[in-house]
């Protein structure tokens, strides 16, 4: 197994005059390719910051990152525009659609993107909205759907193009655990069946216990890191 | 803000207008670069139009000086006709107690006596037509220009009977200079023949073309006895204090003047009516220019108006659900859009009447199209007119607008229930 | 180019998402644009005025007299006609109208008025398409032919001198050997002029008449020639100039510096205005792009996360405010448009005749919108518009704070 994401000495401190939440110290981590990981810890304690680092969203401080293999936190802000494009995919704890788009239209976004046909976007849209559980529902913009149904068109739009890795930050905060359920055997199903990377930030005992991975932080540091047999 | 200051200052007695003005102050700087854009599309707006109006005001008040002050005066005392048809036989007679009756109405400055006729004017070589004024030369500088204007020689002496001033196109034409001899021929009041043998004392160059390419000025009493006109004259120019009290002076004149049917009293409006409608095409034209500046304003800022409400439901939610009448959150959104409005007019404003003091100091100069200019009886250089009116008016007509714009999505507030603008993002 | 029509859709869209802050920018934008338009075309329906007047009035697109006529237009400044090459030239095709004339200042008596006037003595025929007179007759009837013994005189001056079709005037002047001229006419027509200066200036009689009144021989005092377009003048003048040598050639705008001089201050006039109704909707512009981006900062930075680049998004932007811009500028140029085609009829300014005199105008003043100044009035707005919009765009396509991306 090769590594898709590798942080070493990684480092976040926010200017002191910024409302400062989330730091970072000494992070050293490594996911492989296929994982499905968790990041666990209480609010505050670097998760989403780390996420974001990982995703090129932000730039650390010290040390260094590394995504299939290429370092990151040095990229200029346009090829990491690019990076984002083609390698990762992002579900944020809600507000993840673009309002005037439809479903299907937020999930050709990143094909439309990357320059993809109308073709290829229209059949790759079609196959990933049905695999998602959304089928017949992609006329509808985000304010025709339900908290659940907006999270798998996030889901199916961070997937569609295969990237090296998704990110996900609380996706299931705002959704009852019936559908957060639902979404976690979503989301472990697509990692199985493409086996594409997942890394999902949570303080939810739920998503814990699908992971197998479980990385866990407190005050910026990884306190714990373990793999279920 | 918190919503705590309010609502302990809500109940149970009336907040005062101390806590409307603060909340509105603060609410207003909540989003300074809003604030900022918004203040600064009202000052330009104030500036512009405190500006425009001084100019215009001050264009006209040249204009109307220029057109007056060279030879036509704030007002005439004339024959009944005489306006519209300028004909030798509609004159004023026994006119020298007429002119000191009128020179003793108070508010009159200044009166001297006219009479007019066209005439052939011959020199040595040339003949011309050209407008033969026939004028008291003691009294004429108080009411003219003209005699100020003196390109070449000297003004008329009144010691010697035969003496004219030429305008300079005129001269040119007739190849006159000064000490030249000129006939005047023209018809008398009987019909018969008027001659007059004039030595040329002055060439005078006025600025008003018409009044250079054909007046000819004479002594009075010459010109009398040459068109056999006796004691008649066709004008009496009066100068007044100003020209805000010309129709005051006009009024008193008319009941002076009551006993000589016959008479009538002309303001300067009435008798440069081209003036007074060209000025009135002019106001038009701006009043339509300064309309759509405002409308466009007024729509420029309505947005940001709107937005200040839109954006804050969720806010006048809770204010409502803790029991804040609709109609107090509505009186300071009004009041935050007044403050915006009198802070960005009270800069525009002051902006504006600081460039247009300057400007009225320094005048300002159209050296290109000053021959345009001189035409429309407007000098070379403008000075715009700083007072009360030019500087209120624009901010005025914006304050207006703009409230009307303000009072739109306040009204929105009214309309509110405290469940659904919680649910509001 | 799939790029390009996603960022279109989503400005498309977000335009639209929300209607009535775009409503009402777009009736800023439009009635900014209107007001330019509308403007515009008034300052040129009376630069037209004043140039159409300037040209019928007597001046055509130029003319020709002897050195010395323009300071002193008088007998003494008299010329030969036009001589074989000039003659040739007028034959040309871009000629459409020339004629001679006698044009002397004089003295003009009824029995109970007298006026100054400038004689003009025309030949009736030659005057058709080169100045007003041919078709200004308004009582009685127009000359016959050069050697017409009739007099034309305007309504006003006949008003003015008392007199009237069929009645007698004495007409007097200088003659060349410098003995005075009269001659008596019978008033054979009135004229209406555009303006009353004209009816007053002057009165027409037979150019071969008032030849042998005025003792000339075959002498004239000026040559006017209109050309078929105007733009010709340029070249024909030059020629003109080189076949008329010794004598003074001059175009319209030299004849007539008045007329120029109006041109030039409606061309300041409507630019100082179009600047400041751009100012004035640019500040509103701005500001509503600014709460567009402000209150989407999510959208954006959601977009960003998802790997559109930051220049993309700029142009996302840049893109809303040129579909603001357009409409309000199709809907700023159809309500000109149409108010334009209300006033087709022109404005009629009779009331204020005397005003629109002082002015240059006539009694009737049209609209006219040129093509130039629609141009130009939208290429400022929707220009400079959408380059006031950068900043709004630049704001949007920064980076966005994470924690805005996510948090309610």
């Amino acid at each position: 197994m090769t590594d898709i994401v590798a942080c070493h000495d990684l480092s976040k401190t926010y200017r002191p005059d910024h409302l400062a939440v989330d730091a970072l110290t000494d992070i050293e981590l490594t996911i492989a390719e296929g994982e499905f990981a968790s990041l666990v810890g209480p609010s505050g304690s670097g998760k989403t910051t780390l996420l974001n680092l990982i995703g090129g969203l932000d730039t650390p401080t010290a040390g260094e990152v590394y995504l299939r293999g290429q370092r990151v936190d040095t990229l200029a802000p346009g090829e990491l525009a690019d990076l984002r494009l083609n390698h990762v995919g992002f579900v944020f704890q809600a507000y993840n659609l673009i309002p005037v788009l439809t479903a299907r239209e937020n999930v050709e976004l990143v094909m439309e993107l990357q320059g993809l046909g109308t073709a290829d976007r229209a059949r790759l849209s079609r196959d990933i909205l049905h695999e998602v559980g959304l089928e017949g529902l992609g006329d509808r913009r985000p304010a025709e759907l339900s908290g659940g149904q907006q999270q798998r068109v996030a889901v199916a739009r961070a997937i569609v193009s295969h990237p090296a890795v998704v990110l996900a930050d609380e996706p299931t905060a705002n959704l009852d655990s019936q559908t957060a359920s639902s979404l976690l055997e979503l989301m472990r199903e697509l990692n199985q069946r493409h086996g594409i990377t997942f890394i999902i930030s949570t303080h939810d005992p739920m998503v814990m216990e699908f992971a197998r991975r479980r990385v866990m932080l407190r005050d910026g540091r990884i306190v714990d890191d373990t793999v279920a047999a | 803000m918190s919503a705590g200051t309010v609502i302990r200052s809500t109940s149970p007695q009336r907040p005062g207008l101390r806590l409307y003005l603060r909340l509105a102050w603060r609410n207003v700087w909540r989003n300074p670069r809003r604030t900022l854009l918004t203040l600064s599309a009202v000052a330009f707006a104030a500036v512009i139009l405190v500006f425009m109006v001084s100019m215009q005001l001050g264009g006209y008040g040249a204009m109307i000086r220029g057109a007056t002050g060279v030879f036509t005066g704030d007002l005439q005392v004339q024959a009944e006709g005489y306006h519209a048809k300028q004909r030798l036989r509609t004159a004023i007679a026994d006119a020298s107690s007429v002119e000191a009756r009128v020179a003793a109405v108070p508010g009159v400055t200044a009166v001297s006596s006219r009479a007019q006729a066209f005439a052939l004017v011959s020199s040595a070589t040339r003949t011309y037509g050209g407008m033969i004024v026939g004028v008291e030369p003691a009294k004429e500088p108080s009411v003219s220009t003209i005699p100020r204007t003196i390109r070449k020689g000297r003004y008329l002496s009144g010691a010697t009977s035969d003496e004219a001033v030429v305008g300079q196109a005129l001269a040119s034409n007739l190849s006159l200079t000064v000490g030249d001899e000129i006939t005047v021929l023209g018809q008398g009041l009987d019909g018969s023949l008027a001659v007059a043998v004039l030595k040329v004392v002055g060439i005078f160059s006025s600025g008003v073309p018409e009044l250079d390419r054909q007046t000819v000025e004479m002594p009075l009493a010459s010109f009398q006895s040459a068109f056999l006109l006796g004691d008649r004259v066709h004008a009496i120019v009066v100068r007044t204090g100003g020209l805000e009290a010309v129709p005051h002076v006009a009024g008193l004149i008319r009941a002076a003047i009551a006993n000589r049917p016959g008479l009538t009293v002309l303001r300067w409006d009435q008798l440069l009516e081209g003036l007074k409608q060209g000025i009135a095409m002019d106001a038009a034209v701006g009043w339509f220019l300064y309309t759509a500046l405002v409308l466009v304003v007024t729509f420029s800022i309505l947005n940001t108006f709107l937005m200040s409400v839109l954006e804050r439901t969720r806010e006048f939610g809770v204010f409502l659900a803790l029991g804040t009448r609709p109609r107090i959150l509505g009186r300071v959104v009004i009041l935050e859009s007044v403050i915006l409005l009198l802070l960005g007019l009270a800069i525009g404003t002051l902006a504006g009447a600081g460039i247009t003091a300057y400007a009225g100091v320094h005048g300002i100069a159209f050296s290109s199209s000053e021959e345009l200019l001189a035409q429309w009886s407007l000098p070379a250089r403008i000075y715009p007119r700083l007072d009360l009116l030019s500087v209120t008016l624009g901010p005025a007509a914006i304050l207006l607008a703009t409230l009307v714009a303000a009072l739109f999505p306040a009204r929105r507030i009214r309309r509110l229930r405290p469940v659904d603008a919680m649910k509001a993002v | 180019m799939a790029r390009l029509a996603l960022l279109l859709r989503l400005a498309r869209r977000s335009v639209l998402r929300n209607r009535r802050r775009t409503l009402i920018i777009l009736v800023a934008i439009s009635v900014a644009l209107w007001a330019m338009i509308f403007f515009a075309a008034l300052t040129r329906g009376w630069e037209n005025d004043v140039v159409h007047n300037a040209i019928f009035t007597l001046t055509g697109h130029l003319q020709v007299h002897a050195p010395g006529y323009r300071d002193d237009p008088s007998v003494d400044h008299s010329m030969k006609p036009p001589n074989a090459t000039v003659a040739q030239l007028l034959a040309g095709t871009e000629v459409a109208a020339w004629g001679t004339r006698v044009r002397v200042p004089a003295v003009v008596m009824s029995e109970h008025d007298t006026a100054g006037v400038t004689l003009v003595g025309i030949d009736p025929a030659a005057e058709r398409g080169l100045s007003f007179i041919a078709d200004a007759v308004h009582t009685g009837r127009y000359l016959d032919s050069p050697d017409d013994r009739g007099i034309l005189i305007g309504r006003a001056l006949a008003d003015r001198l008392g007199t009237g079709v069929g009645k007698r005037v004495v007409v007097m002047s200088q003659a060349a050997d410098h003995s005075v001229a009269d001659r008596g006419f019978r008033v054979v027509g009135l004229f209406e002029g555009d303006r009353e200066a004209t009816e007053m200036a002057y009165v027409f009689v037979g150019r071969r008449t008032a030849m042998t009144m005025l003792k000339l021989g075959s002498r004239v005092s000026e040559l006017a020639v209109m050309l078929r377009d105007r733009r010709q003048l340029p070249a024909f003048l030059a020629r003109l100039r080189t076949a008329a040598s010794g004598l003074d050639v001059q175009p319209w705008t030299t004849l007539e510096p008045m007329a120029q001089a109006m041109v030039a201050l409606g061309q300041a006039w409507i630019w100082m205005f179009f600047v400041v109704m751009y100012v004035a909707m640019a500040f509103g512009l701005v500001n509503t792009m600014l709460m567009a981006v402000m209150e989407r900062t999510r959208e954006f930075g959601m977009l960003q996360a998802l790997g559109m680049r930051p220049r993309l998004i700029l142009i996302q932007v840049v893109f809303e405010s040129c579909f603001l811009l357009a409409a309000g500028a199709a809907a700023g140029i159809g309500l000109a448009a149409g108010t334009l085609s209300l006033l087709h009829g022109g404005i009629n300014l009779s009331i204020l005749a005397q005003g629109a005199e002082m002015w240059g105008m006539g009694k009737v003043i049209y609209p006219a919108a040129a093509v130039v100044d629609v141009i130009g009035a939208t290429a400022l707005v929707v220009v400079l518009g959408v380059f006031s919009s950068l900043y709004p765009a630049w704001r949007a396509a920064r980076r966005v704070p994470i924690e805005a991306i996510t948090r309610n």
